[in-house]
């Protein structure tokens, strides 16, 4: 009788649990659903036909679109870049926003001003990041280039943008320059949200700082990382503002991203079938990536 | 303990070296697009545009003035701060059952959300534009709004979900205890101590709605409807390009943030800390 | 023709007055005041267009000064005349027009009229119905007198599908007048004498050719001159057809890339040509500081260097065309094929019914506008006064430009205009034609190479056709 009634009380809470949240995830659902998920389900379906984005007679041709992509060398050199691109962003932005906001953090409000200074790249858009960048690193003139004839007595020309590997790591440089503000950001909150009792107590037991932070403060950020990690993952495997307006994916393609691969498949080569097939690609290929990266960092965690 | 005081102000005498290069490295470009903004587009490209200006020209901000900029400056104010404000609520809403609630779609749903994070926004433009148009919302601020929350939607819910798991349970325990119901509870407890997470969120999401170019010049028509990101276009030729003027352009909208921010950080770092649970 | 002008330009003069009485009189909306029913259109042989109310949808690229007012001046000239259509003219910016036309077509939201630059897009908007033919209203009614070149870019498959507006644009070598005269240099003939003033300056330290190609198009212009002056126009009809041996590795065509390497190697473009973007002017840049002393552009520089500063354009500036390749010429290959433009832009029309029928009313009064209006003396002179040419017959003589001028003689005189290969080219080969030019002036690849990359690409947009 008594456990009848403990049951059905359980029942009872798991019901008015899921009704709750039903209630608060409603709005979002909606609008994900609306804005992101019926774009994306018609991707996959346009990605079944032969079709120029704006004739009235699509063409289904099944699944030779994918065979397409499986064997298109431009959408793999795309991908390994964008690859190229992630790990570099995780390896640059993270660790220099943490190293960014530890030093804030252990300055305290003296140094307002640096932070101040230091986040402004994250407010510039896109298109005026490009082109400041397009003019600085110019060969005629630019910032790199002038130094380089400084310091070498002579004309020296440092062609940054120009030529096929260069371009791509200072395109990845650029990238480091506006976002690892944000991160600097995210970590001085996080920092934030470390309890102070806790270092004042590591401090009465004859902690330094540098001890302080290795042990204790970043095992504690370490949620704060995996978050950040994904987030650069996932935003340089998307990547396409900066690039599209600095570079359009070249020279010769070295600067080609998936996203910039299918802007252009889409919406200049009247490829709108094929272009669909690349974002959905995309699409699925981004997420994997995510999914496997958040399974390692899990399984770590655990250790 | 003098050689630890010495150790430690090398070290400080170090990083404080780095910040200062790191400084310099920040605004540098900043300090050119300042600088050749106040030129003549000749100038620039005859002196190169590493130089101080001169003569120091005015006029392209008196231009960039005069071509209607305050219209847009508004227009993308009140983008901006309504779809910001929505974002910020829903994802609040969205975060809090995913991050402390028990039911069988949990994991499914947060995994939906997370994965809609990998969609490139281009894919979206031809089925947004054909609901936009369906539903008569084309060229009209009102259109931008529902794209701008829900893109953002995802990355918000996921870091958000992240950040309200780190509160402890037993806080929202004792609210229950006292007779709290999940609403309440919300409203009361979980949403201030996010603050934390939501301040970093409105910087995030805040920059990128006021730089956001491709639904903006694919939603609105009218130049008296336009966001400030198109206030470019109108400097902007097929063969003309009149650079000092777009670099004006560019500062008067990246101002508005600078102030904000320099105005703002003190409360908004408040507001990350804030997120701290003490005791 | 003299006196049709004298008698249009009267005519707008009425109606000019006529409007501004009918202005004062804003309570008389129900009698046509405004219009007295003098048109500047009246008694040509135009369809008659409807007097129930209509709404019109243009697009252009018209965002920026002085196009803007050229343009919108047309479209409220003809309001003026047809009160009772009403064009809703929208500026698109360039970066992003063609998503925006695609987005726009897609989505069954096309504009009614809207601007292209011809060539393979052009032919995919009329393939895919979003392009009126207007081949036998150009034949029926009144047109200005369009030169050869324009009727024939603004033509695909035999069927007119846009009239053109945007002015005539050839390439020419534009020069610094005052470095030749310190060096003594003579304006080049042949390609061998360019060559002997390219060393001359490369001697003096003076970059030959401000080139900025990572905008690619503007490499592309060097290899098109190179390969039309080995074997004139022939060769880019068969490259394109891929027909009767035509290839892209083609002797023109190694020819122009071999030469171009040369030059690279030579030292007479500037140093990172493929980080250089003229979208930035930056190769105008060189020009302006000295440190290059050539610069192989469309006419429309002229406006542009004189839009930054008149007086520097006036003492600097010379233009040339480009030279001849005297091995070929004694071969009798023609040396006078222009590379360029010869619309700039065109307007096309969509104008249909739901049911998918044409709409003939709103054709016919889409065809009025470009024609009659867009083109018409004020358009003209507008167009002329801000340094571009019409596409019209007769125009040439009211240059007065000198570099204008010797551009204007160079194009008129041309035995064949061919389009830039960046419009000309179907989309897909376009993006493999850019890559391959960047690859061609880094050295990155061969003329054989990137000849073979350029017939792949053609031939599998043949295939897919």
């Amino acid at each position: 009788m008594r456990k009848e009634k403990q049951y059905s009380l359980k029942q009872a809470k798991a019901r008015s649990t899921a009704q709750a949240a039903t209630v608060f995830l409603l709005p979002a659902l909606l609008l994900i659903a609306i804005f992101i998920v019926y774009p994306v389900i018609d991707t996959f379906i346009i990605s079944g036909y032969k079709w120029n984005g704006i004739s009235s007679d699509k063409v289904f041709i099944g699944l030779d679109n994918w065979k397409t992509l499986i064997h298109d060398e431009m959408f793999w050199k795309s991908f390994e870049h964008n690859i190229i691109v992630m790990v570099f962003s995780i390896l640059l932005q993270i660790p220099l926003g943490m190293l960014l906001a530890t030093f804030l953090d252990a300055g305290g409000k003296k140094f307002n001003l640096f932070k101040v200074i230091w986040f402004l790249p994250y407010l510039m858009s896109s298109v005026a990041i490009a082109f400041l960048f397009t003019y600085a690193l110019a060969t005629n003139g630019g910032m790199v280039s002038s130094l380089a004839t400084i310091i070498h007595g002579k004309k020296v020309t440092v062609d940054l943008l120009g030529t096929a590997p260069n371009a791509l790591f200072t395109v990845i440089g650029v990238m480091a320059w506006q976002f690892t503000p944000f991160y600097m950001v995210y970590f001085i909150a996080g920092y934030g949200n470390i309890d102070t009792t806790i270092y004042e107590a590591a401090v009465i037991d004859g902690a330094t700082r540098w001890q302080y932070i290795k042990h204790i403060a970043i095992p504690l950020l370490a949620p704060i990382f995996k978050t950040a990690c994904i987030m650069s993952l996932i935003g340089s495997l998307k990547y396409f503002d900066m690039i599209w307006n600095m570079t359009q994916g070249g020279p010769a393609g070295s600067t080609e991203l998936m996203a910039t691969y299918m802007y252009k498949l889409s919406f200049q080569q009247f490829s709108m079938g094929y272009g669909s097939t690349v974002a959905a690609g995309m699409f699925i290929l981004i997420t994997a990536i995510a999914l496997l990266f958040n399974k390692v960092f899990k399984a770590k965690e655990v250790y | 303990m003098t050689k630890e005081q010495l150790k430690s102000k090398i070290a400080w005498g170090v990083a404080i070296f780095f910040a200062c290069i790191m400084l310099v490295l920040t605004l540098t470009p900043f300090f050119f697009m300042i600088m050749n903004s106040f030129r003549k587009q000749f100038d620039m490209l005859q002196q190169g545009v590493f130089h101080l200006p001169h003569p120091w020209y005015f006029d392209n901000y008196i231009n960039v003035v005069k071509n209607g900029f305050f219209g847009y400056f508004l227009r993308s104010v009140i983008v901006v701060g309504i779809s910001l404000a929505l974002m910020l609520i829903i994802s609040a809403f969205a975060a809090y059952p995913l991050s402390r609630m028990n039911f069988k779609l949990n994991p499914l749903i947060y995994a939906t959300i997370v994965a809609m994070m990998s969609v490139p926004m281009h894919v979206t433009l031809i089925p947004i534009f054909k609901l936009t148009t369906a539903i008569g919302f084309y060229d009209s601020l009102k259109a931008l709004i529902g794209p701008y929350v829900a893109f953002a939607l995802p990355m918000s819910v996921f870091i958000l979900t992240a950040f309200m798991k780190t509160i402890p349970k037993e806080v929202e325990e004792s609210a229950e205890i006292d007779g709290c119901n999940r609403f309440q509870n919300f409203f009361k407890i979980i949403l201030p101590l996010s603050k934390s997470g939501l301040s970093t969120l409105a910087i995030y999401n805040g920059v990128s709605m006021w730089n956001e170019f491709a639904f903006a010049n694919t939603l609105l028509i009218t130049p008296a409807k336009k966001t400030l990101p198109l206030a470019l276009g109108q400097f902007k030729g097929e063969h003309s390009l009149d650079i000092p003027i777009i670099l004006a352009v560019l500062t008067l909208s990246v101002l508005p943030m600078i102030i904000l921010f320099i105005v703002f950080q003190d409360k908004l770092v408040k507001g990350m800390m804030a997120g701290a649970v003490k005791g | 023709m003299n006196k049709k002008r004298v008698f249009s330009a009267i005519l707008a003069a009425a109606l000019t007055v006529s409007t501004f009485v009918g202005c004062g009189d804003s309570s008389s909306s129900n009698t046509p005041a405004v219009n007295t029913g003098a048109k500047q259109t009246d008694g040509k042989n135009l369809p008659e267009l409807t007097t129930e109310p209509m709404e019109i949808v243009l697009w252009d690229i018209a965002t920026d000064e002085p196009a803007k007012s050229t343009q919108e001046g047309a479209v409220q000239r003809f309001m003026a005349d047809y009160p009772n259509i009403k064009v809703t003219q929208v500026h698109q910016q360039n970066d992003n027009y063609k998503q925006q036309l695609v987005v726009a077509m897609s989505s069954g939201q096309a504009p009614n009229i809207y601007v292209h630059w011809g060539g393979g897009p052009m032919a995919e908007y009329y393939k895919s119905g979003f392009a009126n033919d207007i081949t036998d209203m150009y034949a029926k009614y009144d047109h200005p007198d369009f030169i050869d070149a324009a009727v024939a870019q603004s033509t695909y498959d035999g069927k007119m599908l846009a009239i053109p507006f945007g002015g005539l644009s050839g390439c020419d070598i534009f020069y610094n007048k005052t470095i030749f005269e310190e060096l003594n240099l003579e304006v080049p003939e042949t390609i061998d004498e360019l060559e002997e003033v390219c060393d001359t300056l490369k001697a003096n330290d003076i970059t030959p050719f401000a080139l900025a190609n990572a905008s690619k198009w503007t490499g592309s212009m060097y290899y098109m001159y190179l390969v039309a002056r080995h074997s004139g126009n022939a060769e880019f009809d068969a490259a394109y057809t891929q027909e009767n041996g035509g290839s892209f590795t083609s002797d023109a065509f190694i020819y122009a890339g071999t030469k171009i390497q040369d030059w690279v190697k030579k030292g007479y473009f500037p140093d990172g040509v493929n980080s250089l973007s003229a979208d930035d002017n930056q190769d105008r840049a060189l020009i302006y500081d000295g440190s290059a002393a050539m610069m192989l552009h469309g006419a429309w520089q002229v406006s542009g260097i004189k839009a930054d500063n008149e007086e520097w354009y006036n003492e600097n500036i010379g233009v040339f065309r480009f030279p001849e390749d005297s091995e070929a010429k004694a071969k009798g290959v023609p040396q006078d094929v222009e590379i360029g433009t010869a619309i700039g832009m065109g307007l096309s029309f969509n104008c249909y019914k739901e049911d998918g029928s044409v709409d003939q009313d709103m054709l016919d009064a889409c065809y009025v506008l470009a024609t009659q209006y867009y083109n018409d003396d004020t358009y003209n002179n507008d167009q002329i006064s801000t340094g571009t040419l019409p596409s019209i017959k007769g125009m040439e003589d009211t240059i007065d430009d000198p570099n204008m001028r010797i551009i204007t003689d160079v194009f008129f005189d041309a035995s064949n205009v061919q389009l830039w290969y960046d419009q000309y080219l179907p989309a897909s080969v376009t993006e493999v034609h850019k890559n391959c030019m960047t690859e061609l002036f880094g050295l990155e690849k061969t003329p054989e190479e990137i000849g073979q990359e350029q017939d792949a690409a053609m031939q599998k947009a043949i295939a897919e056709q």
